[in-house]
């Protein structure tokens, strides 16, 4: 009898089989543990996604993600390169200019490629944030501009003056 | 008993067995991954962040014109049946329907187009068709894709295209979906062989079964395993050979099934499994999608068995957990569940 490969209780009784780029993965999992990675019987998974699956094989990336320092990490949202090759999930947009090399060799083992080739994107309408988001985002900023000016980085604050004029007049 | 419930309908538009190959596919679905600028990720995202992205979302759904006399739902509002149901419409993920924090969907009156939010991406747009209908189904997402891209900044890189919390969805963010029933290729043992052929393609296979049986209804998903590096239409078409493909070696199987002393074999199994169908006072979900799968490949081979495909698609559908406690109107334990759906499944074969 196989056991589950998550529990290492149960005995398996499902059988998962993922191909990513000739790179073939197979799990054999009992039905509680199945259950929990969100792998139902028969139809139910309609939305069924293969990150859902793939993300949750702790260091899928590991064996794909080149090595980094350990001080690296995304200064927009604070994600550490490290939690990134943990957990394969990004934290935010900015994640994909600060880790661009290490992303650049993932892709290319993933996907086969590194360089999008899809339809581009020109951008949509600014976001019509609520007053709260506005006023929060707007104190951050100020935040931001005090430690900035504080620094005599005046590059900086110009900056900033110009994302809060523009905060200002779009929320509505 | 759920309101929500309520006000969907009953029989599904997706489901109806139109489109290409209906006794094959089943249905074919488009989904694009995308992110709003500005914001982190769902994963880290504060409550407070991922309730204005929900807001915004919403507004946006409302304000495409796409989802008039739709559903807009907020998941925190939902009750445990709700969520189920909405799962087993293939609306919701099961990870969105667990989620605690501020997410939501907005749904198209006849349930074509879907817009889960704040699942592990902030948007995930699709569109659900019935039968093999690739192009359609791409049209479809591709113009909610853009209705919503012009009113919200979707995080997007001219190098990686379209951002997402998962670098598996990075570039195009789209997922090609079919999914296939292949009940003979289940009955002559061949589906692992087939399997591994598609681990060569791209093309990602889910086949989940208890070892050795054919317990969850032969159905497949094929889907495409990268999204970065080609056009949007190249994805389509790689999955549109890879599901010709297995269309071609299906028909073949079933010609197997029917030759010398197999065939009294598939008839047999066939009329017995319509039988229980027909006649069972109590049925599990998994042992009527087992007897469905094979009732549903006699009417594919064009047996005159009483009931349509639209009919097999349709009660595949309604014959799950929440939707037989939806039919019933009250939650049902599952013995209760289970003389439930024999009745209920009699009424809709009779």
């Amino acid at each position: 009898m196989k056991l589950c490969e998550e529990c290492h209780k149960a005995a398996a009784a499902v059988f998962l089989k993922l191909a990513v780029n000739n790179k073939v993965t197979e799990t054999h999992l009992c039905p509680a543990c199945a259950a929990k990675k969100g792998i139902g019987l028969g139809l139910e998974t309609g939305a069924f996604n293969i990150s859902d699956i793939v993300g949750n094989m702790s260091g899928y990336f590991k064996d794909f993600l080149p090595p980094e320092r350990k001080t690296l990490r995304c200064k927009d949202c604070g994600l550490k390169y490290s939690e990134f090759k943990e957990t394969g999930r990004l934290g935010c947009p900015e994640c994909y200019v600060i880790f661009e090399p290490q992303l650049t060799e993932l892709m290319a083992r993933i996907h086969g490629a590194a360089q999008h080739a899809g339809r581009a994107y020109a951008g949509g309408a600014a976001l019509k944030l609520s007053r709260a988001e506005t006023s929060r985002r707007l104190e951050e900023l100020r935040a931001a501009l005090k430690v900035a000016v504080a620094r005599e980085d005046f590059e900086g604050a110009a900056r900033l003056r110009d994302a809060m004029k523009a905060l200002e007049g779009r929320h509505g | 008993m759920a309101e929500v419930i309520k006000s969907f309908r009953s029989h599904v538009t997706w489901a109806n067995a139109r489109g290409a190959w209906p006794d094959m596919i089943f249905s074919t679905r488009v989904r694009f991954a995308r992110n709003l600028e500005g914001f982190p990720f769902p994963n880290r995202a504060e409550p407070r962040q991922l309730a204005e992205i929900r807001r915004l979302a919403l507004a946006a759904a409302k304000d495409s014109g796409l989802f008039s006399r739709g559903h807009f739902l907020r998941t925190e509002t939902l009750d445990q049946l709700e969520k189920r149901f909405l799962v087993e419409r293939h609306h919701v993920s099961h990870a969105l329907a667990a989620s605690v924090l501020p997410s939501g969907a907005a749904i198209s009156n006849d349930e074509d187009l879907s817009a889960m939010i704040n699942e592990e991406d902030h948007l995930r747009l699709q569109c659900l068709n019935s039968g093999f209908a690739i192009e359609d189904a791409f049209k479809a997402a591709l113009k909610l894709d853009e209705a919503l891209g012009r009113q919200l900044p979707f995080a997007y890189s001219g190098k990686f295209g379209f951002l997402t919390a998962c670098p598996t969805n990075a570039g195009t963010g789209m997922r090609v979906s079919c999914l296939a029933h292949l009940p003979a290729l289940s009955r002559l043992g061949r589906m692992p062989a087939v399997l591994e052929s598609l681990s060569h393609l791209s093309v990602t296979a889910r086949g989940i079964y208890g070892e050795g049986t054919y317990v969850l209804g032969d159905f497949y998903q094929i889907s495409n395993a990268t999204c970065l590096g080609r056009g949007e239409e190249e994805f389509c078409e790689n999955i549109d050979r890879v599901i010709r493909n297995l269309i071609r070696q299906e028909i073949a199987a079933r010609e197997a099934l029917l030759k010398g002393p197999l065939k009294l074999k598939t008839e047999d199994a066939v009329y017995r499994a319509l039988g229980l169908l027909k006649h069972a006072r109590r049925l599990s979900y998994e042992e009527f999608m087992q007897n469905m799968s094979l009732a549903r490949m006699g009417a594919a081979m064009g047996w005159n068995l009483g009931v349509d495909f639209s009919t097999f698609n349709q009660v595949t559908l309604l014959m799950q957990p929440a939707h037989i406690q939806a039919a019933a109107g009250r939650a049902l334990n599952p013995d209760e569940r289970d003389a439930y759906r024999a009745d209920y499944l009699r009424g809709k074969l009779a």
